[in-house]
């Protein structure tokens, strides 16, 4: 079982909503460590990577987030997750806004929920399989619920390798391990930063297979982030990303679809919006994609 | 080559400061003690006088050396292994082993030059304060001038520059030989077997070791001050075979600990539980000082206290014999605890930045910068009370058959606040060296740091 539902408190119907989220680089203190730090080579250091960008997915959604490299979309996502702290604008997962704080403070958030699949797995070596599972669970404090953990780790296909440690395991199957890892603490919104980009064709499409059932099965949340357009096919609806803005939205994909607007994304950044307004056609707030689901 | 290494110490001060700094304080007492053969080559030089001055010389000269070498080569592995990255990159674009040899020898020539270079005035310093030491204490005689000539600098120069160049081959032999992949990924992790002629190795030491110890007990006993002979050695030896067999120690605490760590600490507990039985080599490597430091500082001390405590009570006053073994003593076991702290810290500091990617990983895992200190700290904690343990073993093979020897007594009748200082020193060296390294390392993003590598 990916999680236990009666455990469940409710949940908000919207999983996560950006307003007017900014992300500038290379202010203050780092272009202070520049030799020169006179204004005009502070405002040539900054790039922006995200540019205003506003939206909302409902809970039970599967979002693909695609764009050229250099678009934003990593950083999208680290700001969504409250692993970066974005430079102006409001994140909101499940109801609670995410607000600036310590790095402890940000952690105790993204504990109660979030949950994060990389493309380097970054499991822990010293840790098996079921130790890196249940790390999560530890870490916050809460109850080790051994059986639970063995159960995702069962769905996710590895309930023979609980004793086995990440370097004695296939790139795949340490993915796998790492999305238990996620689910385990029942996050609100799963995010994942090309989750297959370190993958064979195969391994990809088990664990892209394995996301879209955690969807569809138990109303997981998943926001991920891809070049892949046949892994962005899994979604049920892909944000287009170019210039740290939103550039279109694509319903769902197939990865043709997806390989044909991304080929073309450099047309329709010339006539996206101005910065800071909301993509959505007419100007209005961003609507939640896939009402049905 | 030569300019590359040039290039890499000018970018990479940091990784050579530990190097640097053995190098400096090696070069200092190397000089300072060498220079007493050139104020013995002076006027109103008497025969016991010269000899007092070319003792303190050699001896030093000889232990100089070799702490030199092992201090030097050490943190130069160190700071060669952490560039496994950049030498594997050299080797891609063409470098081959020879020459990126060569260049780690240029560092290690530069690093060393330098540093002697730099060492002269305080050796001059050094060397001043020693004879006017050996002066008031009645050693020499008070009309002899000091001297810095072409022997004290020639001698402290050519050690130095010796060692270095002899440490930083063997440095750049084992890191030349590594496979970049393995440099990077597993090799941390691998726990190796110790081999059996470094098992044989560590039993014969503590062999010889404990048969000091008897020795002073049986032959010595009642012999007076010459039971320091035998009783000094012992436990130097028996420290250096229990350092050789760290890997050994750290898996036994390991297991013992495993079970009060899970039940007493928390998450912290379980994670230092898991990286003591998961990173035994690292461990080992940091536990070796940490022994050789408690071991040979708490057996020595000890010691002279024992013996002053006896010759005070015999109602006899020192021969200018006594005091120069007693000023040797010191000026060897300083000499020892200072390159074991150096050495410490060094590991301490190359092992922990070199985790930092994992630290990353834990905090995205939901892991407080708080809970990551808290984990370095008992890790630290731990390591720290294994070290001062058997350490303090290796301190009492000298000191209770020294004591039984000269006093008739089994435990000595010295105060708890020369040991209560070593301790303090390990414990505050130890943690202080893991956690403000932590502590740096956790002010980088930890999704930067997790993408970097």
């Amino acid at each position: 079982m990916f999680r236990q539902h009666e455990e469940q408190p409710a949940r908000h119907p919207e999983a996560l909503r950006l307003v007017s989220v900014r992300k500038v680089y290379g202010s203050g203190a780092r272009a202070a460590d520049a030799q020169q730090s006179t204004r005009a080579a502070q405002a040539e250091n900054q790039v922006t990577a995200l540019d205003g960008v506003s939206l909302s997915l409902p809970a039970g959604s599967f979002t693909a987030v695609m764009g050229p490299s250099g678009s934003g979309k990593s950083t999208l996502l680290q700001c969504a997750a409250g692993l970066d702290q974005p430079s102006s604008g409001v994140v909101v997962v499940d109801g609670a806004e995410l607000v600036g704080g310590s790095e402890t403070e940000l952690t105790k958030f993204r504990r109660q929920r979030i949950g994060f699949v990389f493309q380097q797995f970054n499991l822990l070596p010293t840790l098996t399989v079921l130790q890196n599972v249940t790390l999560p669970l530890r870490l916050a404090g809460r109850r080790v619920d051994r059986q639970a953990a063995v159960r995702v780790l069962e769905e996710v296909g590895l309930g023979e390798r609980l004793g086995y440690r990440p370097a004695e395991l296939s790139g795949g199957q340490q993915q796998r391990v790492a999305i238990a890892r996620a689910l385990v603490t029942n996050p609100r919104v799963l995010f994942g930063d090309e989750p297959t980009g370190a993958l064979d064709t195969r391994s990809a499409r088990i664990v892209l297979d394995l996301l879209r059932r955690a969807v569809r099965d138990y109303g997981q949340t998943v926001v991920m982030v891809t070049h892949d357009p046949v892994a962005a096919s899994y979604a049920d609806s892909v944000l287009f990303l170019a210039d740290g803005r939103l550039a279109g939205r694509l319903e769902r994909p197939t990865a043709e679809a997806v390989a044909e607007r991304m080929a073309h994304l450099g047309d329709e950044v010339l006539a996206a919006p101005a910065p800071g307004q909301s993509y959505g056609g007419s100007g209005g707030p961003w609507q939640p994609v896939n009402q049905g689901v | 080559m030569f300019t590359l290494a040039l290039r890499s110490l000018r970018f990479r001060v940091g990784a050579f400061a530990a190097s640097f700094l053995s190098t400096l304080l090696g070069a200092t007492v190397l000089m300072s003690f060498a220079s007493m053969l050139d104020t013995a080559a002076g006027d109103h030089v008497d025969a016991a006088s010269e000899e007092t001055l070319g003792t303190m010389a050699t001896v030093v000269g000889g232990w100089g050396l070799l702490l030199v070498v092992f201090a030097v080569s050490s943190t130069l592995t160190l700071a060669v292994r952490q560039r496994a990255q950049e030498m594997a990159l050299l080797k891609s674009v063409g470098a081959t082993p020879a020459q990126l040899r060569r260049m780690v020898v240029g560092e290690a020539l530069v690093v060393s030059t330098s540093a002697a270079l730099l060492a002269v005035a305080p050796a001059m310093l050094g060397g001043r304060g020693l004879l006017a030491v050996l002066k008031e204490t009645g050693q020499v005689n008070e009309e002899i001038d000091y001297a810095f000539g072409a022997t004290g600098l020639s001698m402290g120069l050519g050690i130095t520059f010796a060692a270095a160049v002899l440490a930083a081959f063997l440095g750049a032999r084992r890191a030349t030989a590594m496979r970049a992949r393995d440099a990077l990924t597993d090799a941390q992790l691998a726990n190796p077997p110790m081999g059996l002629a470094r098992r044989i190795g560590a039993v014969l030491l503590l062999l010889v070791g404990a048969s000091q110890g008897v020795v002073t007990m049986t032959v010595m006993n009642g012999e007076g001050s010459d039971a320091m002979q035998t009783a000094g050695t012992a436990s130097i030896t028996f420290a250096l075979g229990l350092a050789l067999l760290a890997p050994l120690l750290v898996r036994t605490v390991g297991a013992v600990l495993t079970a009060p760590l899970r039940w007493f600490a928390g998450t912290s507990g379980y994670l230092t539980a898991h990286n003591v039985r998961r990173r035994t080599q690292q461990l080992a490597n940091a536990l070796m000082p940490v022994i050789l430091f408690t071991g040979i500082s708490f057996g020595t001390l000890y010691m002279q206290a024992v013996e002053n405590d006896a010759t005070d009570a015999a109602g006899l006053t020192k021969s200018t014999e006594d005091k120069n073994i007693e000023l040797l003593n010191f000026v060897v076991i300083g000499m020892i605890a200072l390159f074991a702290c150096i050495m410490l810290i060094n590991t301490l500091v190359a092992t922990t930045t070199f985790r930092t990617r994992e630290f990353g990983q834990q905090r995205l895992v939901g892991a407080t910068p708080g809970q990551v200190l808290g984990t370095v700290g008992l890790e630290g904690l731990v390591l720290a009370c294994s070290g001062i343990g058997f350490g303090s073993l290796a301190g009492l093979v000298t000191l209770i058959p020294f004591t039984i020897a000269r006093t008739d007594r089994v435990v000595p009748d010295v105060g708890p606040a020369m040991y209560g200082g070593i301790v303090a020193v390990a414990l505050l060296v130890t943690l202080a060296s893991c956690v403000l390294t932590a502590r740096r390392s956790l002010r980088t993003p930890a999704m930067e740091v997790v993408s970097a590598a």
